[in-house]
């Protein structure tokens, strides 16, 4: 086995809203290209670790380091123009734009998004038609390529989750923090989600950390799971070890 | 009863370019980038002090006369010399109003950008709303009290329009109708071009979830920022229009009632949509014309009702109609942004051959 780099590196951190300590000194380690799964019942603080990690919250203690830099306090939007990209537990997506829109939306240096070049339509037309080869490449994918000039609000709530995945890709990033990636959806629509974060990772060496519920879809894709419970981790390993151990049988399953 | 219809007309096609400069520049911050701007009246507000000071200082230096002060011994005499500079020297005044129209775009833009850096940190964007609103009545009672901008609560008389040197009185009147429509003109298309181009994704998008956006990579309070420049410049223009207009300046014309009415005209004619904007600022102004004249012809009649009143109810009607029953508008948002999407359109006839598109 070769090992592989570290890209996310979450060290000590904590974050508590009042009283209530939603991550207590967390710590973990994602290697690049890994699928790496971080369940727990609700309530055990797996999206505020997200929001942490994505800067929409600032951690109270702890460091990030993704991909050789702390990101603990950065912006959101400089997260993600180091490559660290994240999807919402609600399908979040722009509702009153097109799918093309939506997918379009997350690339880096648009020529037309400088508002002074953004009147003069010639000098951004030519790169918004590559960019559009490419989401449309991209949208058939997804199955979605019918559907790119609908608005986002008129999808199946499965099209909606694979327009979020298929967004967070448009701008090339090196990781995903995906939270609930198949909230809602029907089960084989949701192995369909995970066949193409799987597929993403063998063909583009993406690293995904997933929080998910549905736990036997999650370990048959992951390569190590981290389990959280009232804001602490308490257990980490492969699936099948998780699947075993008997703390997280009795927190989780109350066995 | 008689009514001069061609000057009917032409304050009509007047007024309406100006009410269509104001709907754009809230289309565009509100209705397309989802910034709630109560404060309209007081960029347009910015667009008439600037004239009122650019008559009262620039134009007289620009004629190579003295500069008098405008409010106080001197009032007549100040008042008459920068009325015949504008009767008789042609070059002069429009040079001068050239350089108004210029100042005031600059400046509302640049209240309008600094405006949106502590109000756009507020948690919720309606807090927003609120400081604009109690902003603009601030700033027009300081305006009203404190005399170097226009003369205090006396205003400003003589800001006479650019066509002023033209000697019949009707055509110089056509002229400026006309001035006011090709910047109206130019507005409608530099806004449906921003709007229709990456720029206008980004902003809807910041419209629609101003958090997502930011964790798309999108720098969201500069780009509200750019946003309020743009709208606000816009709105310093119709400023000037407006003042040049009525030919007098006063703190009392750019009241509430003012950006209220700018909101009916957008809401009316459908957020997010330029010519929705452009309909709905017709509309208002036709409503608007239409009230007042009906005020005078009944007062005329020695009717006992004021009649102004009745505008602000309609108006509020309107309001509550529209938000009631059609809260996209009259014309809703287009959903497609850039040309990108047709040119899938015709990608996907030549790969997809027969195969219906269903929605």
């Amino acid at each position: 086995m070769t090992r592989r780099n570290v890209i996310l590196r979450i060290e000590n951190v904590s974050k508590r809203f009042e009283s209530l300590r939603a991550v207590d000194d967390v710590s973990l380690a994602v290697p690049e290209g890994h699928i790496v799964g971080l369940i727990g019942p609700n309530g055990s603080g797996k999206s505020t670790l997200l929001n942490v990690t994505s800067g929409v919250l600032r951690a109270d203690a702890g460091r990030i380091i993704f991909d050789g830099q702390d990101i603990v306090h950065r912006s959101a939007d400089e997260i993600f123009q180091l490559g660290l990209a994240r999807s919402f537990q609600d399908p979040s997506l722009f509702f009153r734009m097109t799918v093309l829109d939506n997918i379009l939306l997350p690339i880096k240096e648009q020529d037309g998004e400088d508002p002074i070049r953004a009147p003069l339509h010639r000098t951004w037309e030519k790169q918004e038609a590559r960019f559009a080869t490419v989401a449309a490449g991209a949208l058939q994918r997804l199955d979605l390529d019918t559907h790119f000039d609908s608005l986002a609000s008129d999808l199946s709530g499965g099209q909606m989750k694979l327009l979020e995945l298929g967004r967070s890709l448009t701008s090339a990033p090196k990781m995903l923090l995906l939270d609930e990636p198949t909230a809602g959806i029907a089960p084989n629509l949701a192995r369909n989600i995970f066949e193409q974060i799987e597929h993403l990772r063998r063909t583009r060496g993406l690293t995904f950390l997933i929080v998910e519920h549905r736990l036997g879809l999650l370990f048959d894709f992951v390569d190590q799971v981290y389990v959280m419970h009232l804001g602490r981790l308490i257990a980490h390993g492969p699936p099948a070890d998780i699947a075993a151990n008997a703390k997280v049988r009795e927190i989780y399953f109350g066995e | 009863m008689n009514i001069d219809f061609t000057a009917t007309a032409i304050a009509l096609t007047t007024f309406f370019g100006i009410s269509a400069l104001m709907a754009l520049s809230l289309n565009l911050e509100y209705g397309v980038a989802g910034i709630p701007n109560f404060g309209q009246a007081l960029f347009v507000s910015i667009g008439a002090y600037t004239a009122g000071w650019t008559y009262t200082r620039l134009l007289p230096l620009l004629a190579g006369q003295e500069i008098l002060n405008p409010c106080g011994a001197t009032l007549m005499e100040a008042l008459q010399l920068r009325t015949a500079i504008m009767r008789q020297l042609p070059a002069v005044g429009l040079l001068n109003f050239a350089i108004t129209l210029v100042v005031a775009a600059l400046l509302g833009g640049i209240v309008g950008y600094l405006a949106s850096y502590p109000a756009l940190r507020l948690k919720r964007e309606w807090y927003l709303a609120l400081v604009l609103l109690v902003g603009s009545e601030i700033v027009r009672i300081i305006v009203r009290g404190y005399e170097p901008i226009i003369c205090a609560h006396n205003g400003l008389s003589g800001i006479a329009q650019p066509f002023a040197w033209v000697s019949d009185s009707t055509q110089a009147s056509i002229l400026f109708a006309g001035l006011v429509l090709i910047l109206a003109a130019a507005a409608y298309v530099y806004c449906e071009r921003l709007v229709r181009s990456p720029y206008g994704r980004l902003l809807k998008a910041v419209r629609e979830n101003d958090r997502m956006a930011l964790s798309l990579g999108k720098r969201v309070p500069r780009i509200r920022a750019q946003v309020m420049f743009i709208g606000s410049a816009i709105a310093g223009v119709a400023g000037v229009l407006f003042v040049t207009n009525v030919g007098f300046a006063s703190a009392n014309d750019y009241v509430v009632a003012l950006t209220l009415d700018v909101w009916v005209m957008v809401v009316l004619g459908g957020l997010g949509n330029n010519r929705g904007a452009l309909l709905g600022a017709l509309i208002v102004t036709i409503l608007d014309r239409v009230t007042a004249i009906a005020a005078i012809q009944l007062d005329a009649f020695g009717a006992n009702i004021e009649f102004n009143y009745v505008r602000f109810i309609l108006f509020g009607v309107i309001l509550l109609l529209m938000l009631r029953f059609r809260p996209q508008g009259l014309l809703p948002e287009p959903p497609q942004t850039t040309k990108a999407h047709e040119a899938l359109h015709v990608g996907e006839t030549c790969k997809l051959g027969t195969k219906s598109r269903q929605t």
